[in-house]
Parts: structure tokens; C-alpha cells; sequence
């Protein structure tokens, strides 16, 4: 009897891990099974270099969605990724336990903050200061990256916070006994002790950045051009499935799933990087 | 407790930013018509920048008290995503549908034009603007925005109605036939729309009636309908099948809403009773078996901010507006 129940949840534990394996295979396949057709039909370079991208008019190419989304997740890096080291720098090695207690639950509250409320914020916030600096709508490429550099934060500093405690104290001690000050034990002992660690939570707010849609959408101006600056409108990959999904209809819908497409293949080089620097680490 | 605390923390930081946010607002100032004035406005406007909250209404009032006829900004051009409804109805009638190269029509919106997907998106938008301009469907017009005359004509169900007021678009329902009169319900449903009582539902949503006389009576069918189509339709199409159901109890009525396109194509392929559309039919869809049909007709409002002076503006401007021949309110006629 006891056996039976043994192999009957055994049996259950193996149904569940296969429901999300599943999932995943499911959603590979629809996609690509959708998406690949439509690509073809379209032309492989018409559609991932062609610049122009009027679906009413025939016209199917993806590549300035490439390039914005690229760009966007640039800025993003380039404004979250130094704050975020720097903020987990000081949480683990500078911050007085007083102000750790306000300083984890807000990064905590950062992370859970849903993001179209980021977006609304980008909205009635940053919009309106970029367009009273540079003019124009507000809505741009660099209003974009600062909003997703922001939303990249939680993601980053928990990551490096983690990785920098995991360091072995003897590392910070044995820097200090050879007479270095508390800033050079930090900087050049214990952050490149920490480095894989670093390099996933930058791989990881990549991920974020690329994949954000909602928050995008309100900021970016969602132009279909090659941005001319940073104050150019952009519109990245998951925008341009959003935006046009409700009316999309034939080959127009099925190019919105080619771009999906895209985007998956993005997130899996993601994915794999971070896998194999895992296994580095390891 | 802990988080008590955060949220405060958060919420006077959110405040700073806000402020500082507002009193950096590029109010706009405008150049005058006349242009010795133009440069005392033009030395005004670092100063405006510069201003901290307490003395930005001050600006604010400033700007008031001076009538001006034109700002003097760069055009902030807000449109719908392609193959939506409105763009469509929009480009058609202002003639931003040109013949490209290879002589084919081609939507010439130009390529910098900010892109939102939403009626209220685009009124957000153009409210937050100074310098946007922007389109919308008369029936969600609001006081957030303000509707500017075209070629000297006001936006409104009168205008629309006598055909002074030309940016209007009708709504559409289509069938096959053959399939209506197979389905006692539909008949009846169709019936019921372009009945007074029907018609009262659409005026009373915003929208511009058609001209009719005859009176519905309910006649007890029973049945289901099937009605697929247009996003903008969608919602009157909504409140019309609630207001038969109530009449018919026997009825069961489906509307989905996935755009013109796709509702024709539906009714087409005979995957639904009713086809709705936003815009007039092709030919070719005529001539595939769609009998259509006139429900309502739709103005489509030119919007600008509350702030900016502009009261008139003419198809021609619009047109050079969205394909980008004009860039700066001041060249404006």
C-alpha cells in the first residue's frame, strides 16, 4: 500500500516537471511552425534587414524593431548596470545595518512594482523633463533606455548583492591585513571575486530589458524607423506584436509571430550565455 | 511597519521628481504675429525655463493674458498603428494615401510619426503635448483635448450629418444574403438596428444616426447570431445587442471585435452572420456576395493640446502635416 502511493506520486511529481517542459515545446513549435512560413513567404532578408515596415502596404521588414530593441536594452545596461554594482557594492560592504532595513525592502518593492506602472510614471514623469531638455515629444529611444535602466535595477542589485556575499570573507580580511584601505578590499579584492556573478545579473537584466513591453510602449513613440539619435522615436520587437496584434490579420498577423520569433531566438543566445557562464562558474 | 516607512520614503521622492518635473515644463511660449514683439517673447522663454514651481503659474497666466495666434514648436505628429479602423478612414479622406512609385496607394504617414495603439493613448498624449496633433473618433471626444476646425467647419453631429464636416467615416455591417434570410434572429437583429429604436441607442452613444422612420416591434424569434468585425464598431454593436436581448430573450447574440479587415473577411467565408466594418466597402468585396449596409456614421476629430491657439486648420495642412511637408506650427496658413 505504502508503495503504491509512492509510485502514484512519483508518477504525479513527473506529470508536473513535464507540464512546464511541455509548455515550452509547445510554444517553440506554434511559433516556429507560424512564424518560419511567414518569414519565408516574406523573404529571409526582406523581413529580418528590410527598413520598412508597412504591413497595409505589403511591406514587412523588422529591421529597425531589431535595432531599436538592441539599442533600448543598451541604454538600459549602460544607466542600470553601474548603479545597480554600485548599490549592491554599498548594501553588502558599506551599509550600516539601520539602513539595510529600508534599504532591501525598497529594492524588494522595486522589483515587484508592476510594469505598466513604470511605463505611466515614464509617462507623466520622464517624457515630460526629456521634452523640456531636447524638445520633440518626449518620447524616445533615450527616454526609453533611462525608463528600462531603471526597471533593470532590482534585477541587477539582487543578483550582484548575492554574488558579492558569496564571496568568502577572507578574501576582504586577508586585502585588509596586507594594508589596504576598506575601498581598495572592496574594489580589488572582493568585486572581482565576484565577477560571474556580475556578468549574470548584467545577462539577466538584459533578459528584462529586451523582453519589456508595456512600460516601452508608452515612452518609446513606437516609430517603424532606424532611430537618427538618441532622441528619436523607437519601437522595439515586443512593441511592434502588441501594438498591431488587435488588428493584424493573414500574413500581417503571421509576420507579427515571425517577430516574435526573432525576439525567442534573442532571449535563447541570452539564455545560453548565461547557462554557459553558469557552468564556468561551476 | 518597514514598509509603512518605505512607502513614504518612496512616495516623497516620487513627489520631488514630480515637482521638479513640473517646473521644468517647456511652457511653449509663442513667437507673435508681430515681429517686433517676437523677440522680447524669444528673450522671455530662457527665463521661463529657468522659473521654479512657485512662479511657473505665473508663466502659465502670461501666456494667457497674450493672445497668440501660432506656437512656434516643431509638430509633435500622433497617429493610429497601421491597418487600424481610424488611420484608414483618416489617410483616405485626407489624402495622405498617395501612389508611390511602383503606382500602388501607399498610407504616406510619415515615418516619425509617434504611433499609439489606442483612441485614449492618443488623447493622453496629444492632453500632455503642447505641440502634438493628433486623431480620434468624435464619439470619445473629451475636454482633456481640444477638436479644431476643419476647412472652417466644426466637429460636430450636425456638421457630420449635413456632410459640411468632411472627416467622417461610416459604420458598416455586412452579409451574405443567402445566409440572413436563413436566420429568422439576424433578419430581425438587422431589422431592429436601423429601426428608431435602434438608431436611438447609436445617437445616444455619441454617434451620428441614420435617417429612419420605421418602429421595431419584437417578434419573439429565438435564434443565435454570430457578429464579428470592427474594434470601433464593437462597442455600439455591444450596447445594440443588449437592448435586442432585452426585447428577445430568446436570442443569443455574439459579437467579437477584431478589426474591419477581419470581420469581412469572416462574413465573407460565411464564419459569421454579420460582419461589422469602420470603413466603406471595397468593390471586390461587394462583388465577392457582401450585401453592406450603413449602421451609424463616425466623425473623426483633428485634436490638439488645450494650450495651443490654433482653432482652424484645412484638409490641405493636415495632408502636409501627416506626410511631413510641414514641421513647425508656424508655417501653418
Amino acid at each position: 500500500m505504502q508503495k503504491a502511493i509512492e509510485h502514484i506520486m512519483h508518477a504525479l511529481f513527473l506529470i508536473c516537471a513535464c507540464v512546464s517542459i511541455l509548455a515550452v515545446v509547445l510554444i517553440c513549435v506554434y511559433l516556429f511552425a507560424t512564424g518560419v512560413p511567414a518569414m519565408s513567404e516574406i523573404g529571409f532578408t526582406d523581413f529580418l534587414f528590410g527598413q520598412k515596415w508597412k504591413p497595409s502596404s505589403g511591406y514587412y521588414g523588422i529591421f529597425p524593431m531589431i535595432i531599436g530593441s538592441i539599442l533600448v536594452t543598451g541604454i538600459a545596461v549602460l544607466i542600470g548596470v553601474p548603479i545597480g554594482i554600485l548599490c549592491a557594492v554599498f548594501m553588502s560592504h558599506y551599509c550600516p545595518a539601520g539602513l539595510y532595513r529600508f534599504v532591501k525592502p525598497a529594492v524588494n518593492l522595486l522589483a515587484g512594482i508592476p510594469s505598466i506602472v513604470y511605463g505611466f510614471f515614464g509617462l507623466m514623469v520622464i517624457v515630460p523633463i526629456m521634452k523640456s531638455i531636447f524638445g520633440g515629444s518626449g518620447k524616445s529611444l533615450l527616454t526609453a533606455g533611462i525608463l528600462l535602466g531603471i526597471m533593470i535595477l532590482p534585477t541587477v542589485i539582487k543578483t550582484t548583492e548575492a554574488s558579492l556575499n558569496a564571496v568568502p570573507k577572507s578574501y576582504y580580511e586577508g586585502a585588509l591585513a596586507l594594508g589596504a584601505t576598506h575601498e581598495r578590499s572592496v574594489f580589488f579584492a572582493s568585486l572581482p571575486a565576484a565577477k560571474s556573478g556580475i556578468l549574470a545579473a548584467i545577462i539577466l537584466g538584459v533578459g528584462r530589458a529586451i523582453g519589456e513591453t508595456m512600460a516601452v510602449i508608452l515612452v518609446a513613440g513606437n516609430q517603424t524607423i532606424l532611430p537618427e539619435n538618441i532622441t528619436s522615436g523607437v519601437r522595439t520587437m515586443t512593441s511592434n506584436i502588441v501594438i498591431e496584434m488587435g488588428y493584424a490579420t493573414g500574413l500581417h498577423r503571421d509576420a507579427l509571430i515571425a517577430t516574435a520569433v526573432v525576439l525567442f531566438v534573442f532571449i535563447l543566445i541570452i539564455n545560453l550565455c548565461f547557462s554557459v557562464l553558469k557552468r564556468r562558474k561551476d | 511597519m518597514k514598509i509603512t516607512r518605505t512607502l513614504s520614503l518612496g512616495t516623497a521622492a516620487l513627489l520631488a521628481i514630480a515637482a521638479l518635473a513640473g517646473c521644468s515644463n517647456d511652457n511653449g511660449s509663442s513667437g507673435s504675429s508681430s515681429p517686433s514683439s517676437s523677440s522680447s517673447s524669444d528673450s522671455s522663454t530662457p527665463a521661463a525655463n529657468n522659473s521654479s514651481a512657485a512662479d511657473s503659474s505665473s508663466s502659465a497666466d502670461e501666456n494667457s493674458s497674450t493672445p497668440a495666434t501660432k506656437l512656434d514648436t516643431e509638430i509633435t505628429v500622433v497617429s493610429r498603428e497601421d491597418e487600424s479602423g481610424t488611420r484608414g478612414a483618416f489617410v483616405e479622406l485626407m489624402g495622405i494615401e498617395q501612389k508611390n512609385e511602383a503606382g500602388e496607394k501607399e498610407d504616406m504617414t510619415r515615418g516619425d510619426a509617434e504611433i499609439i495603439n489606442s483612441t485614449n493613448g492618443v488623447m493622453m498624449s496629444v492632453a500632455g503635448n503642447v505641440d502634438a496633433i493628433g486623431y480620434i473618433s468624435l464619439g470619445s471626444l473629451n475636454d482633456t483635448v481640444k477638436a479644431v476646425d476643419v476647412n472652417g467647419v466644426e466637429v460636430s453631429v450636425d456638421n457630420i450629418k449635413s456632410g459640411e464636416y468632411m472627416v467622417a467615416r461610416p459604420f458598416m455591417i455586412c452579409y451574405q444574403q443567402a445566409k440572413l434570410d436563413a436566420n429568422a434572429a439576424a433578419t430581425d437583429f438587422v431589422k431592429y438596428i436601423e429601426s428608431v429604436e435602434g438608431q436611438a441607442i447609436i445617437s445616444d452613444n455619441g454617434y451620428i444616426a441614420i435617417d429612419t422612420t420605421d418602429n421595431y416591434t419584437a417578434s419573439g424569434v429565438s435564434g443565435a447570431i454570430s457578429l464579428n468585425g470592427s474594434t470601433s464598431v464593437g462597442p455600439v454593436m455591444e450596447k445594440l445587442a443588449e437592448a435586442y436581448k432585452a426585447l428577445n430573450p430568446d436570442v443569443s447574440i455574439d459579437v467579437q471585435q477584431t478589426g474591419s479587415g477581419a470581420g469581412i473577411t469572416a462574413a465573407t467565408e460565411g464564419t459569421c452572420d454579420i460582419g461589422m466594418s469602420s470603413r466603406e466597402l471595397k468593390q471586390e468585396e461587394i462583388d465577392a456576395g457582401l450585401t453592406p449596409l450603413k449602421i451609424a456614421d463616425d466623425g473623426i476629430a483633428v485634436i490638439v493640446n488645450l494650450e495651443n491657439p490654433i482653432e482652424d486648420i484645412s484638409s490641405d495642412e493636415i495632408m502636409k502635416i501627416y506626410t511631413g511637408e510641414i514641421n513647425n506650427w508656424s508655417e501653418l496658413a
